[in-house]
């Protein structure tokens, strides 16, 4: 015993093992070895598109948008390494039950426990560390080959230093630990069971409830019939259901939460800089305007000026002249203008952190956030020209005279939350923040307040840009022209800008979408090895199927209705909850373009069903290979 | 694409196996290697045929060229009167499915199926739809074969004789003239094994159906019609047994 022993080890059993199962070793290998590698190269290139897009850091675009991104990015990569994870587990939960058998046939030759769980968990180890060690190696050389030559591993993202670095090791570990830790487990509870337990592995998968009550759907034909009672008597069944039911849902939550944030983020800028607008000012504050309009997705610095110079100021009587323009529906007044600011937290009662009463014995003092330039901008609420995002609402008629709306570049700095507890210092006077918003000028560096509180405090009585909402009738332009013209004022859209700082979010969306484009291959992976590994149990039966003279159609018609039956069911289930998630939970106020959705189910459940019909197709292709011999006793 | 419910013409043969100079050659890592040389089988219709020899010899190969799953290297062979060589794939798993039965030493019943569907299951790959007349004659089989009380059985429910006689049920279900029992004792006790011998020989005396049956076992090669002795893939001798039955 003890010369075999030394003859076979724990290294000699593996390998026979894994030699004499062939094609199946091959499978768990590459199974592992592909979940590892992609969730490895989503997290390398996760933290590579942060660096890149500068999210952690100084990016453009504003405070509110960049932290979407984030929080998506964020969310997507966290997503993708449970979806790693669940499914690496999976197929190593699997690998060992197709061992289950010859676990019991050794157990019961006489083997002892002890030897027999340091060999199986010893073959177990090796396919697992290689499938780790060649998935990491796979994740750095296509990230390298990516990135080249900008390739990076030891950039801080966010709060972590060495992100890339951290991913390498971090990811293929922790599937590593996870996966033997789930072998071990099932090595030891299957060594645990009884011989026979054990042999009979056949009936242990069975589900013994549905005996008897064939299903009979006549219109689907004998495949559809013996595919749903496989399937159903599949104690396995409910199992992968739910596995590849949370990949998928995971998956659709990466996908559809992408196109939501996309569109969300499309939108907030678009109501803040509506489409079809006119732009109304002298030269030299209408360039002002469109460099403040485009930081948003420029890097110009925005040059000083005196933006309160009378040469630039419009008084409310010519700005009413516009008014009078037939096919001139609004006429938004503003007074703009760059100031230093300095925000307060005002002096308040502590109050308990977890019920949000007042401590009233506790007064803290006011707090002085520090100070900044940020865009003043006075406006008339009630022909405001813009329907911003905002946490608490715009301005109104009826707010107190000092009363200002945050931009959300300035939240989390000058401006504090809670924004009834912050004010706002600006031309020696003091604001209370009502709300925070979103808006693309000056990058959200902005403020808006009421444009008389804003004149009074300047001294000036006029504003410096005027937006004009008009009608489709052509003649309505020549008409605006002329009047500008009249005043020594130029006319331009507001078009090119809010298409600057689209082309800027689409650019910045397409770049990203690589992520859940990814994501969606790695669960199209994740399915094939589930489906594979379903494939595998009961490749014996589609032999026996094959030999009694089920033909190549009707092969392919039970190994397409197994799998893509599962498969339908769970995206079923999957895809409709994953919407909800993405359009209620993922960002605040959402904006949906149903088309994308529906795009985007189209293409996942395309892309799922094309690696059923593959996974059905090498398995009918390997069938055609088999003959008697080919049938396991 | 044509249907499962196809069925090939055939004509109405004196032989129902008429092998000649049959071989099989397959490539094993690179290198020729010969499993059949130069075989020629003559099996009437209503015969039963043992093909015997020790393992390796070849007579899985010969099921198997038989059953239309594997292609003579070189040779004619005709089955039934189809021409195997010049059969394609579809036609060849229509033939199978309408015309032979078979029998595996392992059983080999589909493992989620009860003993029913698995008889069931083979009146559907033969393309027979009504449902209630499948249904009638899988309970004549079932009953045929003494299994009534374990029809709703799953096969890893069953002993080893149990589930053989399923098969036996199984290959008589779509009704074929021909059957092929791949050493259909050889993992079954002496006692269990002479029920399924008994049930052969019905069969053959009943049901008129031609058998050809590899085995190692006496009972079986004495019911034979006609003796095939395979020696490492060639024909060793044909034994045509005079003898008087009751």
């Amino acid at each position: 015993m003890e010369v075999w022993g030394a003859l076979i080890g724990p290294l000699g059993f593996a390998a026979k093992s894994l030699r004499r199962r062939g094609f199946h070793s091959y499978l768990a290998f590459l199974g592992l070895t592909l979940t590892v590698a992609t969730t490895t190269f989503l997290l390398l290139l996760g933290q590579d598109l942060a660096t890149r897009l500068g999210i952690d850091s100084s990016m453009r675009s504003t405070f509110g948008i960049s932290w979407l991104i984030f929080a998506y990015l964020v969310l997507a990569l966290a997503l993708v390494s449970i979806v790693g994870l669940l499914s690496s587990s999976y197929l190593v939960s699997s690998m060992i039950n197709q061992r289950m058998r010859d676990i019991g046939v050794i157990k019961a030759a006489g083997a002892l426990p002890r030897r027999l769980l340091s060999y199986v968990t010893f073959e177990a180890f090796v396919v697992i560390f290689s499938s780790c060690f060649v998935g990491a190696l796979s994740a750095l050389s296509i990230y390298a080959s990516w990135s080249w030559p900008s390739v990076s591993l030891f950039k801080q993202v966010g709060p972590v230093p060495n992100a890339g670095a951290t991913v390498l090791i971090v990811v293929p570990l922790t599937s590593f630990l996870l996966c033997y830790g789930v072998a071990s487990v099932r090595v030891r509870r299957i060594v645990g069971s009884s011989s026979v337990n054990a042999i009979s592995k056949q009936l242990s998968n069975l589900d013994l409830k549905s005996l008897g009550k064939p299903l009979r759907i006549k219109r689907f034909g004998s495949a559809f019939n013996l595919a749903t009672r496989n399937v159903s008597r599949d104690r396995g069944f409910n199992r992968t259901l739910l596995s590849i039911g949370i990949c998928i849902f995971l998956s659709m939550v990466v996908l559809s939460g992408a196109l939501v944030s996309a569109d969300t983020s499309t939108s907030y800028v678009v109501r803040a800089m509506p489409p079809h607008i006119i732009i109304v000012a002298n030269i030299n504050i209408y360039n002002q305007y469109v460099t403040l309009g485009t930081s948003f997705s420029g890097t110009t610095p925005i040059p000083s000026l005196d933006y309160v110079n009378e040469s630039y100021m419009i008084s409310p009587q010519n700005s009413s002249a516009f008014r009078s323009i037939p096919g001139v529906e609004t006429v938004d007044t503003r007074l703009i203008t760059m100031s230093s600011i300095t925000g307060f937290v005002k002096a308040h009662f502590a109050s308990n952190q977890d019920t949000g009463e007042n401590i009233n014995t506790q007064i803290i003092p006011e707090v002085d956030t520090g100070s900044a330039q940020a865009l003043i901008v006075g406006i008339d609420p009630s022909n405001a020209i813009g329907d911003w995002y905002t946490s608490d609402g715009f301005l109104h008629s009826n707010d107190a005279q000092y009363t200002m709306i945050a931009g959300d570049s300035l939240i989390g700095n000058i401006v504090q939350m809670p924004l009834n507890l912050s004010q706002i210092s600006a031309f020696g006077f003091r604001y209370d923040v009502k709300s925070a918003l979103v808006d693309p000028l000056n990058a959200g560096r902005v403020l808006y307040a009421r444009v008389q509180t804003v004149q009074q405090n300047l001294g000036v009585n006029g504003y410096n840009v005027l937006l004009l909402k008009v009608n489709s009738d052509p003649a309505v332009l020549p008409g605006v022209t002329r009047l500008a013209s009249s005043y020594g004022l130029v006319v331009g859209s507001q078009d090119p800008i809010l298409n600057s700082n689209l082309a800027f979010l689409n650019a910045t969306w397409s770049y990203i979408s690589l992520i859940p484009i990814l994501a969606l291959a790695l669960t199209c992976g994740i399915v094939l090895s589930y489906l594979a590994t379903n494939f595998s149990r009961r490749f014996n039966d589609y032999v026996v199927l094959k030999v009694l003279g089920a033909n190549v159609w009707y092969r392919l018609k039970l190994l397409l209705w197994e799998s893509w039956g599962v498969l339908a069911i769970s995206m079923l289930i999957a895809i409709p909850v994953a919407w909800a998630v993405s359009i209620f939970f993922l960002v605040p106020d959402p904006s949906i373009s149903v088309a994308d959705l529906e795009l985007s189910t189209l293409l996942s459940a395309l892309a799922l069903s094309s690696v059923s019909v593959a996974s059905a197709t090498i398995y009918s292709r390997r069938l055609g290979l088999t003959t008697v011999k080919d049938l396991k006793p | 694409m044509a249907s499962q419910d196809e069925e090939i013409e055939v004509r109405a043969p004196a032989l129902a196996v008429d092998f000649l100079d049959v071989s099989k050659e397959y490539t094993v890592n690179g290198k020729p290697l010969k499993a059949l040389s130069s075989i020629t089988l003559n099996i009437k219709e209503g015969e039963v045929a043992a093909i015997v020899g020790s393992s390796g010899a070849g007579k899985t190969t010969v099921l198997n060229i038989i059953a239309g799953l594997e292609k003579p290297s070189q040779g004619e062979a005709r089955v039934l009167g189809l021409d195997l060589n010049g059969s394609n794939e579809h036609s060849l798993s229509a033939f199978r499915s309408a015309n032979i039965g078979f029998i595996f030493q392992s059983y080999n019943l589909v493992s989620t199926l009860t003993a029913e569907e698995n008889v069931e299951l083979m009146m559907e790959l033969a393309g027979w739809s009504d449902s209630g007349r499948n249904e009638k004659l899988t309970a004549e089989l079932i009953g045929l074969v003494g299994l009534t009380n374990r029809a709703k059985h799953l096969p890893a429910q069953l002993s080893g004789g149990e589930q053989q006689r399923v098969a036996i049920a199984r290959a008589m279900a779509n009704d074929p003239p021909l059957i092929l029992a791949d050493e259909p004792t050889g993992n079954l006790d002496q006692k269990t094994g002479l029920e399924i011998v008994k049930l052969l020989a019905r069969l053959k005396g009943e049901k008129g159906k031609t058998l050809v049956v590899t085995t190692h076992d006496d009972r079986i090669v004495e019911m034979a019609d006609v003796i095939y002795r395979l020696e490492n893939g060639s024909l060793g001798s044909v034994d045509r047994p005079t003898r008087v039955r009751s």
